[in-house]
């Protein structure tokens, strides 16, 4: 399968790339959007300070090298960008960038663009989804799907999996840690994609679309947050007592 | 849902709103001055004030109104629900459209909704769904981004005001907490000393009322 991880950063990238290549018979390109729309060398100028001040440096210069990293002089809106990213006949996207995508650019992968996006679908779209989750008592958790235009909407999810962030002790951290699941969700995905007859199930429109959330209830969602961990931590406390 | 830590979040924001109301200068307001006095008084923290600051029940039909939107804002922020007559229910679907083309227009919303919400209960009214949910994103989306980025002077204050009336008579019919959560974020957003400069300032103390009204149901 090939696959192009859409990325602003190579650091941003590896440790997809890194969990991706494991899937036997995958193919992997980093595809380097540029980071402003406007003047290229300055877009240039980013990419190097972020190459330069983040980890993975040697890494990132083996990928060029291999010529697995490309890219993208132009917008993935541009026509240029388009007839490039379909002549390199990828089968899938892998989305690690802040873009919103047209439909253009989606069809330009064979069966489309993932997302690891950090609730569960079909209940909890669009934003503050983890904290929506913890204020109401739902459990946390991550949904790959293939992207369409909309907020949330595409219609194929390949699965939800539900991530246990009662170890975590403020919300920024929790949140972090579902971000940082995204290259073994991606990994997971890729695999079931690669299997025989591969199922969807399908993101009917049956929840709410969720928007940024208040301080007020960001408070709230904290503290359900910090019960479950106090909840955990004496449910690990006490089967320590017992196995003593 | 942990009702517990809701409850006193609520009750930790409708004191900050007394507060704030209590604070308003009345003689600001010019004809709408006696309204702010008199919401003064139904959000006053005593037994009996509380008793009446009631949120509303999500009509079960359309409603008639014996008068315009904006006096039965008032009426409502002041005195709660009454019982209105039946009318024939106007589809939504023509409706969100023009409120669609009015945004790509760049064109203000409150005329559309003054009209169509002459009872502004009408607005918890089931079928109104779509429409509840293109308003709740505009607000949740452009006019929070705009006014992130510059200032509340950037968007129609008196829209966003209507707007976020409806959306606090909404949030007191209903269990789906992002209304009353959008209400949360305006507070948060808008500057504490924010004073429209419109004829229909008062629209503000009518939505700090209605907002308080719905988070007395969850204190």
């Amino acid at each position: 399968m090939r696959i192009g991880i859409l990325a602003n950063s190579l650091p941003a990238a590896l440790p997809i790339y890194e969990e991706v290549r494991q899937v036997a018979g995958s193919e992997i390109f980093v595809l380097l959007l540029p980071a402003t729309n406007q003047v290229n060398y300055r877009s240039l100028l980013r990419h190097a300070a972020r190459f330069l001040l983040k980890p993975g440096r040697v890494r990132s210069l083996q990928l060029s090298w291999k010529r697995a990293v490309i890219p993208l002089r132009k917008s993935l809106q541009d026509a240029e960008t388009i007839t490039r990213l379909r002549a390199l006949q990828l089968d899938v996207g892998l989305h690690k960038s802040g873009t919103i995508y047209r439909r253009e650019t989606i069809e330009s992968f064979r069966l489309g663009i993932l997302n690891a996006h950090i609730g569960i679908l079909p209940k909890y779209r669009g934003r503050s989804v983890m904290e929506w989750s913890l204020l109401q008592g739902d459990p946390t958790g991550i949904s790959v799907f293939f992207i369409d235009e909309g907020i949330d909407t595409g219609e194929r999810i390949v699965f939800s999996e539900t991530v246990d962030v009662s170890r975590c002790q403020s919300l920024d951290e929790a949140k972090q840690y579902l971000f940082d699941q995204d290259a073994r969700m991606y990994r997971r995905a890729i695999e079931l994609l690669a299997g025989p007859n591969p199922e969807f199930q399908i993101n009917d429109g049956s929840g709410h679309r969720y928007y940024v959330m208040s301080k007020l209830f960001q408070g709230v969602a904290e503290q359900c947050l910090v019960a479950q961990t106090s909840v955990c931590e004496d449910h690990r406390k006490n089967q320590l007592e017992d196995t003593d | 849902m942990n009702r517990e830590l809701i409850s006193q979040a609520c009750n930790l924001r409708l004191n900050q709103i007394r507060e704030r109301v209590m604070a308003l200068d009345s003689g600001r307001f010019g004809e709408g001055g006696f309204f702010v006095t008199s919401i003064r008084e139904v959000l006053r923290d005593t037994p009996e004030a509380n008793s009446r600051l009631q949120c509303f029940s999500a009509p079960s039909q359309w409603s008639a109104s014996g008068t315009d939107c904006l006096t039965a804002l008032r009426v409502l922020a002041l005195h709660g629900a009454n019982t209105n007559s039946a009318e024939p229910y106007p589809a939504p679907e023509r409706f969100l459209d023009q409120l669609r083309s009015k945004v790509v227009a760049r064109e203000t919303l409150f005329d559309l909704l003054v009209d169509r919400y002459v009872w502004p209960l009408n607005f918890s009214f089931a079928a109104e769904e779509p429409i509840r949910e293109f308003l709740l994103m505009r607000l949740m989306v452009a006019d929070r981004t705009r006014i992130e980025n510059a200032s509340a002077a950037a968007v129609d204050t008196d829209e966003l005001m209507l707007k976020l009336n409806l959306l606090a008579l909404h949030s007191g019919t209903t269990n789906d907490l992002r209304f009353l959560d959008a209400l949360n974020y305006y507070y948060e957003l808008l500057p504490a000393t924010l004073f429209p400069e419109s004829q229909n300032a008062w629209l503000m103390v009518s939505w700090l009322a209605l907002y308080a009204r719905a988070l007395n149901s969850w204190s």
